[in-house]
């Protein structure tokens, strides 16, 4: 992509979208993604996060508005160009898929014709899926199976990662590892990130988070901005609160949960 | 590895090509060879082989394809109504007494019985601009009993001419293959497997689900339609030249992915190399079994099939898509 362009990488301009015979999901939506800007998108269940992410994706196409990557309208793009320069990663894995680690995982490759750098096995070790390389998908635990397909997002190589909520079924271990790696593949390679969360611990450790509310953003910010008291009862309809410790940790309080 | 074990899969079926021409009621040596067994050999077991085996290819093929469009272990290219309709399209010739197309009548309607029932399934399966699984095997399972039913309804109330063709048609019935058919259907069910190999990428990523393969850069819908045009092709070619015949289209792309795994570039060519060799082996055993009589293949698909089948499904990992 031309380096002198300084834009936004994705961007929805006033975008609408409804399904068929529904309410509108998500309502006159703008915000846009720069270059190396990682994003939590937290909001409570059915908010429109992954409503959001697939119109960001160009699965779904909008009612209205625009959405634009690199400056220019995702739908002119070529399938295969997209999927090298944008990568969605579905919140539901069906992983009910007769195939082994290793085939998965290669099939981040079918956008390119000359496969670029990354190979198989590097993107295994990345997720420290290398000794199961030949196992059956459907032999791993539920977090394996998700580390597979990450492998298989970080060897596509995509510029754009629009992850909805890939952190479900990983342990902390995971889940901080996986957030480790986006980290050091956007410093090395100025990737940028929007990742649906609906855990406001993890929205925590963004430097930007936008909460949605029935597709619609209720602010954006940084999490020590954005996520007061009120925010979170209005996004979430209940009452917890972010604090910051004496050593700068973030971390949320609550009285006795149940 | 895997190439090594889709040589020896090739050369396996190869032998059982071989196998299945010059063996038989009659024996026949390749290296001493009497008049009258080269005419059986080119007139009557040639044809025969290629035959069985073109129909297994397109059945082992389709099968492969449709487990995979449908994300469906028992899913086979039947399970549609394509064989039923196209079974109905036949009777309807044979029975009318009409011949339309003189000699090829029965595979000429048959084809274009396979093909529209294929049309209307696929417009059955189509929502919102696209084709949706789930959809598509509900529709193929209501027209498929739809079209027995008429074929039962049409076989009780016509006389009994034909009847026995009929029947020995919808068994699969290899005694009738001759050259005629061979050029035109292996048309098809070339142009049908060109077809799937060139998509099978789109066919694994369709297999992980249409949000993955849409990120990896392919077009979900068309992608699917494509398949499903390869499929019906090959499906109405095979039904045309020999009838309808189980179990193929749903084992061996089992068998395959047991032994070489569920790559759809190497399970496609492997299921039909597969299908085309079990095909030429089932009608050797019911032609050598208890000559004069022949055993439709069809059965003889099935009661060798089913055991393999069930055998299968005590193992684990295997009945997946």
């Amino acid at each position: 992509m031309s380096s002198a362009y300084k834009g936004p990488i994705i961007e929805l301009r006033d975008v609408s979208f409804r399904y068929p015979g529904s309410r509108l999901i998500v309502n006159d939506l703008s915000f846009s993604v720069g270059n190396g800007e990682f994003i939590g998108l937290l909001g409570a269940n059915g908010s429109g996060k992954s409503t959001i992410l697939k119109l960001a994706a160009g699965m779904l196409q909008p009612a209205a508005g625009t959405v634009r990557l690199w400056d220019k309208p995702l739908s002119t793009y070529r399938n295969k160009d997209r999927a090298k320069l944008l990568c969605y990663f579905p919140q539901q894995l069906d992983v009910n898929v007769p195939f082994t680690v290793r085939e998965i995982v290669g099939m981040g490759l079918y956008p390119y014709d000359i496969p670029p750098q990354m190979t198989v096995d590097e993107a295994l070790a990345m997720v420290g899926l290398t000794a199961k390389a030949s196992a059956f998908v459907t032999n791993l635990s539920g977090g394996e199976r998700r580390r597979v397909f990450i492998a298989m997002t970080l060897i596509q190589g995509a510029g754009v990662l629009l992850l909805d909520e890939p952190l479900a079924n990983l342990d902390i271990r995971y889940q901080i590892e996986f957030l480790r790696l986006l980290r050091g593949l956007q410093k090395q390679k100025g990737i940028s990130v929007i990742m649906a969360l609906h855990d406001v611990n993890i929205a925590l450790q963004f430097e930007k988070v936008m909460v949605i509310r029935e597709g619609s953003i209720l602010g954006s910010g940084s999490p020590e901005t954005v996520l007061t008291k009120e925010m979170i009862r209005q996004a979430f309809e209940v009452d917890i609160e972010v604090r910051r410790s004496d050593r700068g940790e973030t971390y949320i309080t609550h009285e006795k949960w149940f | 590895m895997r190439t090594m074990r889709f040589g020896i899969f090739v050369v396996v079926a190869a032998l059982i090509l071989v196998l299945a021409l010059f063996a038989g009621p009659r024996m026949i040596n390749p290296f001493s060879m009497s008049g009258t067994e080269r005419e059986i050999l080119f007139a009557i077991r040639l044809p025969r082989v290629v035959v069985a085996m073109l129909m297994g290819m397109a059945l082992g093929a389709s099968g492969a394809i449709l487990q995979g469009v449908l994300r469906n272990p028992l899913a086979d290219p039947y399970i549609l109504g394509i064989s039923s309709g196209a079974s109905l399209a036949a009777a309807l010739g044979l029975m009318s007494g009409f011949y339309f197309f003189g000699s090829l009548s029965v595979p000429v309607t048959a084809f274009i019985g396979a093909v529209l029932v294929s049309l209307l399934v696929g417009a059955f399966g189509m929502k919102r601009g696209g084709l949706w699984p789930e959809r598509l095997l509900l529709a193929g399972i209501g027209l498929n009993f739809l079209f027995s039913a008429m074929l039962m309804l049409l076989m009780s109330v016509s006389s009994d001419d034909g009847l026995r063709r009929v029947v020995l048609w919808m068994f699969g019935d290899l005694s009738m293959a001759d050259w005629t058919l061979i050029p035109s259907a292996s048309i098809f069910v070339l142009a049908g497997l060109a077809i799937a190999l060139w998509r099978s990428k789109a066919l694994n990523a369709l297999i992980l689900g249409d949000e993955f393969a849409y990120s990896l850069g392919f077009a979900v819908q068309r992608e699917r339609l494509i398949m499903f045009a390869a499929m019906a092709l090959m499906t109405s070619a095979s039904v045309s030249l020999g009838g309808t015949i189980g179990f193929i289209g749903l084992l061996m792309p089992h068998i395959a992915r047991f032994l070489l795994g569920a790559d759809s570039r190497v399970l496609i060519p492997a299921s039909a190399v597969a299908g085309g060799a079990f095909l030429c082996l089932a009608d050797l055993i019911g032609r050598s079994l208890m000559p004069p009589l022949e055993l439709p293949s069809g059965t003889v698909t099935a009661i060798i099939g089913a055991p393999y089948f069930l055998y299968l499904l005590r193992r684990k990992d295997v009945l997946s898509v």
